[in-house]
């Protein structure tokens, strides 16, 4: 009895300590929820989307967004006035003409110099992008260093050197990344003129169209609107005309028309003939910004009139 | 041993890789390179609208008819204007004077006129009145000669010599033949509408020179031309029952194809103008047979209790199209020149009659009557694309122009029939001048 007395008073207790403590602990912790991400919403218009750069989506705004690039380009031999400027420069040591940000002299200068993937498409030995074919053959210990491909290679500029300068041990555990990397070897790194490791915002799809859609949907109304294809033919295939145009950079023509694709019905001629017209009639294009020269100072265009014929 | 073998292996294997690697490499660079130069554009859609040109007057050299280089050119204008694809340009807007063919015309000034292309000529007359013809095509934009032909004829055939310079323009501009030298026989009716007199008539396709090829005594139907431009084929009523005569319309002479118990419909010659197909009536049927013109000889090609009629071979002799009320209404079928099972191929609203195959062979005239109006229209050989180009009281009789891209029809708003073009897009209706009214014409293939 007094055994059950005993048992019933600490049942009680612990019950009851039980209780309290459920009780305290479940008012004591309330449940968080995750903390929501706030998201930046920035109204975007039509031609702000066709101008997204290539880059990472929640990389900070800069407010000149700078390209994604993982090498120095090669500097490309210009021919337009700025390049001209620095050369100048050059000759003439003594005046100091301030360098236009973009083109600078030291990188302009080594277009004409042989060794230029020595020089300008130089490395970091501990970047992490080394060909991981470089790598095993260092671990093999032999260097053939096939020169053939080399050279073939160094005129087909933009392919990433071959040629790790540092004897690397046979092994670095610290360097595993790089074995473990199966990225193409010959994929290209995104070149610009300066080095920029941090990505700028974008997004991954982005292809860097600094020539805008509206541009582009200009120039192809403009060409429409005075293209007149012969509409005639049997067989439509044969409308089909590829013509070349090279642009100066007011607009203007630099070559006539050159047209890529042949043929001998009077249909193709007419048809050949109605897209030289157009691409003539057409100067100046005067819609395509000349900031973005390079990018239109050569176009391909397709005239295909079937879908306009058919029905 | 197997270590260095091993590594001799290793070796020559990553050499193999590497070079392929690098051919790889140097390809992606090749195809970035030119990717990354090269701009590519896709322009799919063009604007339909006529090509401004500039018909200079052709200098004349020693011609007997000081007039007959503007003659000449202001055919050419008229026949490409009335193309509905060139836009001539008013000759007094013109800066240049052409006074030779032999340099370079100032483009500068033409293109100022907004002329696309320029045709520059001269015309010349030797000792014995023969012409020489000569013209130039030139490119305005581009600056480039297109096309340079030279001609000669007699002098009477002036005209002729402007139609064929216009059907080479024409052909250099659009790709497409021309039609322009080319014929069409129709029907003139005079007199009062309840004497007229029907008479065949020819004349170039742009109205002029009309000749009377019978003087009005019989009624004369459904001149239709052969695949050679001096025949034709036309039903006659002369002294009772129609018949079916063939005639030369150079020498006037004419013969009958067909004389059978009952009436003969709606003739028309084989694209190898071998045989003549018609439809014949007997009681309340008509069927289609086809005469051998060589051995006379006649073959029946529908055997039905129905009306078949208005027979019209394809380009290739293979399939002839015909109208017929089989299905109830009048409808248009398509069947083996031989005979044979037939396919429908009109399924619209209304009754279907009088196919014509386009010497193209692409699309199918014929007219329309829904609704108490009738329409041209033209559809594929297969019955689809249907495409109505003119529609109102009354449009009859289409016929296709040479190239296939033109129809002539008449039209007959109350008073009395005229003829009209409209080309396959419907968009270029056109009257067509004739001394007085005029109905059925057939065009005639391109003379030369």
């Amino acid at each position: 009895m007094r055994d059950m007395r005993t048992a019933t008073t600490i049942s009680i207790i612990g019950h009851a300590a039980v209780l309290l403590w459920s009780v305290w602990s479940l008012a004591a912790h309330p449940l968080d929820s995750p903390p929501a991400d706030s998201l930046p919403v920035d109204i975007v218009t039509a031609s702000d989307f066709s101008k997204i750069t290539q880059g990472v989506k929640d990389a900070p705004k800069a407010e000149t967004p700078k390209p994604l690039a993982e090498k120095v380009a090669e500097a490309k031999p210009v021919e337009d006035t700025t390049a001209k400027l620095v050369e100048k420069k050059e000759v003439k040591a003594a005046r100091d003409l301030p360098p236009s940000p973009e083109a600078k002299p030291v990188e302009t200068k080594p277009a004409e110099s042989k060794p230029q993937k020595d020089s300008t498409a130089e490395k970091k030995p501990s970047d992490a992008k080394t060909d991981p074919i470089a790598e095993a053959l260092e671990k093999s210990q032999v260097k053939p260093e096939p020169k053939k491909p080399e050279k073939a290679q160094a005129d087909k500029t933009p392919v990433p050197p071959k040629k790790p300068a540092p004897p690397a041990p046979k092994f670095d555990p610290k360097r595993v990344e790089a074995l473990l990397d199966k990225r193409d070897p010959a994929r290209l790194a995104a070149a610009a003129e300066t080095l920029s490791p941090a990505a700028s915002l974008g997004l991954p799809s982005g292809r860097d169209a600094q020539l805008s859609m509206s541009e582009l949907d200009a120039l192809r109304a403009r060409l429409a609107r005075l293209w007149t294809p012969p509409a005639g033919a049997p067989d439509p295939r044969e409308l089909i005309v590829l013509v070349r145009m090279r642009l100066k950079s007011d607009g203007t023509l630099a070559a006539p028309p050159e047209v890529l694709n042949s043929g001998h019905s009077p249909y193709y001629l007419a048809a050949r003939d109605s897209a030289k017209r157009a691409v003539i009639r057409g100067q100046p294009y005067d819609m395509l910004r000349p900031e973005h020269y390079e990018q239109w100072k050569d176009i391909e265009i397709t005239f295909d009139p079937r879908d306009m014929i058919r029905g | 041993m197997t270590s260095r073998a091993g590594s001799l292996t290793l070796s020559r294997r990553s050499a193999v890789v590497l070079s392929a690697g690098a051919a790889a490499g140097a390809l992606i660079g090749l195809f970035s390179r030119r990717a990354g130069a090269v701009l590519k554009l896709d322009v799919t859609q063009g604007t339909i609208q006529p090509i401004p040109i500039a018909v200079p007057e052709f200098v004349a050299v020693a011609t007997t008819d000081p007039a007959i280089g503007r003659n000449i050119s202001e055919i050419i204008g008229s026949n490409l204007g009335r193309s509905g694809l060139f836009a001539p340009i008013d000759p007094a807007a013109f800066l240049e004077k052409i006074t030779t063919i032999d340099t370079l015309p100032r483009f500068p000034d033409w293109r100022a006129v907004n002329a696309q292309a320029l045709v520059t000529g001269r015309i010349s007359q030797a000792d014995g009145g023969r012409l020489k013809a000569e013209f130039r095509l030139w490119d305005v934009f581009a600056g480039q000669q297109l096309d340079g032909k030279l001609y000669t004829t007699t002098a009477d055939n002036w005209r002729r010599i402007g139609h064929i310079i216009s059907d080479a323009i024409y052909e250099r501009l659009t790709g497409e033949k021309g039609y322009f030298d080319s014929r069409v026989v129709f029907v003139d009716e005079s007199g009062p509408k309840e004497r007229r007199i029907k008479r065949l008539a020819l004349m170039d396709q742009d109205g002029a020179n009309v000749r009377y090829l019978t003087r009005g005594e019989d009624l004369v139907l459904t001149p239709r031309f052969s695949s050679s431009p001096d025949t034709i084929t036309y039903m006659s009523y002369g002294n009772g029952d129609p018949r079916v005569y063939l005639m030369n319309i150079e020498t006037h002479q004419r013969e009958i194809v067909s004389n059978f118990p009952g009436m003969t419909f709606s003739p028309r010659f084989s694209p190898d103008s071998q045989r003549v197909i018609f439809s014949l009536q007997r009681g309340g049927n008509s069927n289609l047979f086809v005469m051998d013109l060589r051995s006379k000889e006649t073959t029946r090609l529908t055997d039905m209790q129905v009306i078949d009629t208005a027979p019209s071979y394809s380009p290739d002799g293979a399939y002839i199209c015909f109208e017929s009320d089989r299905g109830g209404k009048q409808q248009i079928y398509v069947m083996a020149a031989n005979g044979g099972a037939a396919q429908r191929i009109s399924f619209g609203e209304g009754s279907y009659s009088t196919p014509v195959w386009s010497p193209r062979g692409d699309y199918i005239a014929f007219t329309k009557q829904a609704e108490g109006r009738f329409a041209i229209g033209i559809m594929r050989a297969d019955g689809s694309g249907e495409r109505i180009l003119t529609e109102g009281y009354h449009n009859e009789g289409p016929t296709w122009a040479p190239n296939g891209r033109v129809i002539m029809f008449f039209r007959d708003p109350g008073g009395g029939p005229s003829l009209y073009t409209v080309d396959v897009t419907g968009r270029n209706e056109q009257q067509v001048r004739t001394p007085s009214y005029a109905s059925d014409p057939s065009w005639s293939p391109l003379l030369q």
